[in-house]
């Protein structure tokens, strides 16, 4: 049983574990997405970022034509606390397998 | 007399199935309505009726007691349309949905 996987990632969180001290991607809840440096974590994904660039995405309609409009709004961030429950996904930056 | 019904089959509960597909092609779908979906190279077309879709092609690394998922080769589909690729990912559990196993060589294509 317990030597089905190989390699270091016994349980989920492990992937979180690896990306310690690495820049990772962030998807958020409503639209937002987070790239940063990990400097800490929790069991809720509760994350420390550092260096980080947040991306809001949002769509408008257009008031004449009613076509959807786009719009991604950057900021820098230079410190920044993330409550788990708005984390959907977290991708570590690409390693060999 | 015996309680199982289905003695024959290797998944008896969700946690046994959900232990039966670590390192699987699977299908993830989220609660916005997102879908992962996992095979190392085939992507199934997928009908949602949810606003937006992701899809993932993956492979399921692991997952834990919160549905907790680390994927490898994750793909991520939004209305069908490829939108990102991860190497890896790890999805919070409390946003899934279901995961669905892609046993399918090839299906139409998304």
């Amino acid at each position: 049983m317990a030597s089905e996987e190989e390699s270091a990632v016994k349980e989920p969180l492990d992937l979180i574990r690896l990306s310690l001290d690495e820049r990772i991607y962030v998807k958020l809840r409503h639209d937002r997405e987070l790239r940063g440096k990990l400097h800490a974590y929790d069991q809720h994904l509760n994350m420390i970022l550092g260096d980080v660039e947040e991306i809001v995405t949002t769509v408008e309609i257009d008031d004449e034509t009613y076509e959807e409009i786009v719009r991604t709004t950057k900021r820098a961030v230079p410190f920044l606390f993330v409550r788990g429950d708005g984390v959907i996904l977290v991708s570590p930056p690409l390693r060999t397998a | 007399m015996s309680g199982g019904a289905e003695k024959g089959s290797a998944t008896k509960t969700p946690a046994d199935f959900l232990k039966s597909i670590r390192g699987r092609p699977v299908v993830v779908k989220l609660n916005s309505g997102v879908d992962y979906r996992g095979i190392s190279s085939q992507i199934l077309s997928f009908s949602c009726s949810f606003l937006f879709v992701f899809v993932a092609s993956c492979i399921l690394a692991c997952l834990d007691g919160y549905m907790n998922i680390a994927m490898e080769q994750t793909e991520e589909y939004v209305n069908g349309q490829l939108k990102n690729k991860y190497g890896d990912a790890f999805i919070r559990g409390n946003n899934v949905l279901y995961i669905s196993t892609t046993k399918r060589t090839l299906a139409d294509g998304a």
